[in-house]
């Protein structure tokens, strides 16, 4: 059973991650956890103190349950540029902060530290508004370029032919041949993918306003240290070689792209062909699985369909189950990890102990830890 | 001309507006100045508004417009009611009722809920689109402030089946401080008069030393009105222009609900992750009937329904229920 501990500041409560349900737990992890967070409140995603807020946590946790890998996020550059008005010269001394952040867990934990941007920010354009369809526009809060398209007329087919904001429709048939799926592979995928051209985005469920999204990034920037490398789902193999020998952490930096880049680096494909990925649970899937999982996790799924009260794990948002074969689940050495990108560092790393903020849409509610295992020497 | 939407009877003269800069005077009458434009529509699970006693388990389809005729201080969704609604329409959409229920179909959804601003705010609007609503046999509900005219009460009435009205203050103090409005009494009438005709729960953000101890008068009026109104005592939630106040401390208030709970059987306490408070309890004999998750700015979740319709399974006592279980995916159109 993994245990979640739940901290809503000055309270918290512990549940079986797979039912929600209270459990009493009491281990001398689980009490090290609970102890972490009372220490660590969240002070908001795009407050000042959002990734030192990681740093402090992590380092923490390092000297608490000394893992040998730990997976970080540090994303407050990414949220403050999505929605707040900023001058060049504002993001740059954000992002700089956010490397000055990963610089320190480096210095103060020891570990060799791997730094991923996730790719560029550009400015917000106008919405694609899908609701004159006569089929179903299907888009997600977090994915601004990809959304699912299912039951189209041929007025629709017509009106996206004519749409100058979209950079393509898909088929299924395109997706899967893109990444090399069968049939059986499409069961989530929607019917198209309509995709837009940079810097446009689908009219989705967030009520604030954008003001800058993932640029059409190709390719993504990656620390040096771990040399020529191909693709982003080459990563894990690579952190996980290095892991022979010494302490190793990965640290995701949020909407920073090459051009961004304040550390030597290489870059990597980011994606396959015309589909580039954005900062989404399929990108983080990508990274700490080693493989590509559109299939499962794009844009255009109706997600909702899932959400009936026979839904597990109701504090992992839209996943039903937890993925396999990320990094920390196959890792048989100590590992965390910590960020501020909320249920993606439980779902997405696997990690045995994940420490996140329990923020949605901006909203901060609090920590929340997962404890997959307590069983490591 | 007066406006006649809510309490604050703003003047309209040719060429301005009112405080929630949502309608005009034209030609001597009083028009909306964005008909048909909504900021948003998805999916939501009903638990989320929240509603606990309304179409348990259903699935809606939640819109808003712009703008709300309060200025709270603590406002969630500032960056959609207090931005000025004449610069947000180039992300607004303008959806015609039919289109509105042909979405709410295609999304597979057993009704419609207006929760992000007010509706006092947009009537008109909503007004035509609970005639297509009615028309398709969806029910519709929303989340207001209450603080309306009669005559929009009665509107709202009307329009809405089902209504979470806040309650947040009673003081004309904390009122004004708080809220932006002189007194809570319009408030309370529009819970009663919507009470009699409509399914009915209230919500009450509570803020530490503020307005926690208003709630034993709140529960006076709230048992007087019906004993068996679901209430939503909320944990504040510190933003708009309370960031940095401290989190309201959840045991404290609890406790002080706790003594509440005598008086009126279904008051719950959530707006925070992992709430105990969430589940409904048999007036009679205490038998839990219905489970929930909190899940805090995320949404609640139904969790087990374990009523016999609207029947406590245990002593067959009936629940105060607008419907009763619904499939969540019981709507779901082939595409």
């Amino acid at each position: 059973m993994s245990v979640a501990i739940l901290d809503a500041r000055q309270w918290q409560q512990t549940v079986d991650l797979r039912t929600g349900r209270k459990i009493e737990a009491e281990s001398p992890v689980v009490d090290m956890v609970r102890g972490l967070l009372s220490r660590h409140p969240f002070p908001g995603d795009c407050e000042p103190g959002s990734n030192t807020w990681v740093v402090d946590t992590a380092l923490d946790l390092v000297d608490k349950y000394d893992p040998s890998f730990a997976f970080l996020t540090l994303a407050r550059q990414y949220y403050c540029s999505r929605y707040t008005v900023m001058t060049a010269q504002e993001r740059r001394d954000m992002i700089a902060e956010a490397f000055a952040e990963a610089d320190r867990f480096a210095r103060e934990s020891g570990f060799l530290t791997i730094l991923v941007g996730t790719g560029g920010m550009t400015k917000a354009l106008t919405p694609i508004d899908l609701s004159t369809l006569d089929g179903l526009g299907v888009s997600s809060n977090w994915s601004a370029r990809y959304a699912g398209l299912y039951g189209l007329s041929d007025r629709d087919r017509e009106a996206l032919a004519a749409e100058p904001r979209l950079e393509r429709v898909a088929s299924r048939d395109e997706v899967l041949a893109l990444f090399g799926g069968g049939s059986e592979d499409g069961k989530r995928l929607p019917e198209y993918l309509a995709v837009s051209k940079e810097g446009y985005h689908f009219k989705n469920t967030s009520l604030r306003r954008l003001i800058m999204i993932p640029s059409r990034n190709i390719h993504i920037p990656v620390s040096a240290d771990v040399g020529a490398i191909d693709s982003v789902t080459d990563i894990r193999g690579r952190v996980l070689s290095l892991l022979a020998d010494r302490k190793v952490a990965l640290v995701v930096l949020e909407g920073v792209g090459r051009e961004d880049f304040m550390a030597p680096h290489t870059v990597c494909r980011n994606g396959e062909g015309w589909y580039c990925y954005e900062p989404t649970d399929a990108w983080y899937l990508a990274l700490t699985s080693g493989h590509h999982c559109i299939f499962e996790h794009n844009g255009g799924y109706c997600y909702f369909k899932d959400d009936n009260e026979n839904k597990h794990y109701p504090f992992s948002g839209y996943f039903t189950e937890m993925p396999t074969g990320t990094i920390g689940l196959d890792y048989p050495g100590r590992s965390i990890s910590v960020g501020n990108r909320s249920m993606f560092m439980h779902v997405a790393t696997g990690c045995d102990i994940c420490c996140e903020c329990f923020a949605r849409n901006l909203y901060n509610q609090g920590c929340m830890a997962v404890l997959f295992r307590q069983d490591k020497a | 001309m007066q406006c006649p939407y809510c309490e604050r009877r703003c003047r309209l003269e040719n060429g301005s507006y009112g405080f929630c800069r949502m309608y005009e005077a034209v030609d001597g009458e009083i028009r909306e100045r964005f008909p048909d434009k909504w900021c948003s529509y998805d999916v939501s699970r009903v638990e989320s508004v929240p509603f606990y006693h309304a179409y348990p388990g259903s699935r809606s389809l939640v819109i808003g417009t712009a703008s709300c005729n309060f200025d709270c201080r603590y406002c969630s969704n500032a960056y959609i009611a207090k931005e000025d609604p004449a610069g947000m329409q180039d992300v607004m959409v303008d959806i015609k009722p039919d289109n509105m229920i042909q979405l709410a179909r295609k999304y597979g959804c057993h009704n419609i809920v207006f929760n992000i601003n007010e509706p006092t705010v947009s009537l008109p609007s909503l007004q035509r689109l609970s005639a297509a609503a009615k028309a398709a046999g969806l029910p519709m509900g929303c989340l207001t402030n209450g603080y309306t005219t009669p005559e929009a009460a009665e509107q709202l009435g009307d329009i809405f089946s089902f209504l979470n009205i806040s309650l947040k203050g009673l003081s004309p103090d904390f009122c004004r401080r708080y809220l932006g409005i002189p007194d809570s009494e319009p408030v309370i009438r529009t819970i009663r008069q919507l009470a009699k005709r409509c399914h009915v729960e209230v919500a009450t953000p509570v803020i530490e030393s503020e307005n926690d101890h208003e709630l034993d008068q709140m529960a006076d009026i709230l048992a007087d009105i019906n004993p068996e109104i679901p209430w939503h005592a909320f944990r504040l939630l510190p933003t708009h222009k309370m960031t940095g106040q401290k989190y309201p401390n959840i045991t404290a208030l609890n406790d002080k609900l706790e003594a509440l709970r005598k008086r009126l059987p279904h008051i719950y306490f959530h707006n925070f992750i992992g709430s105990e408070w969430v589940d409904t309890h048999c007036p009679d004999c205490g038998a839990v009937v219905i489970t929930r998750f909190s899940l805090g700015c995320g949404g609640d979740k139904l969790d087990q329904y374990l009523a016999d319709g609207d029947r406590c399974p245990s002593c067959g006592r009936r629940l105060n229920l607008l419907g009763t279980k619904v499939d969540w995916n019981s709507k779901e159109m082939a595409l």
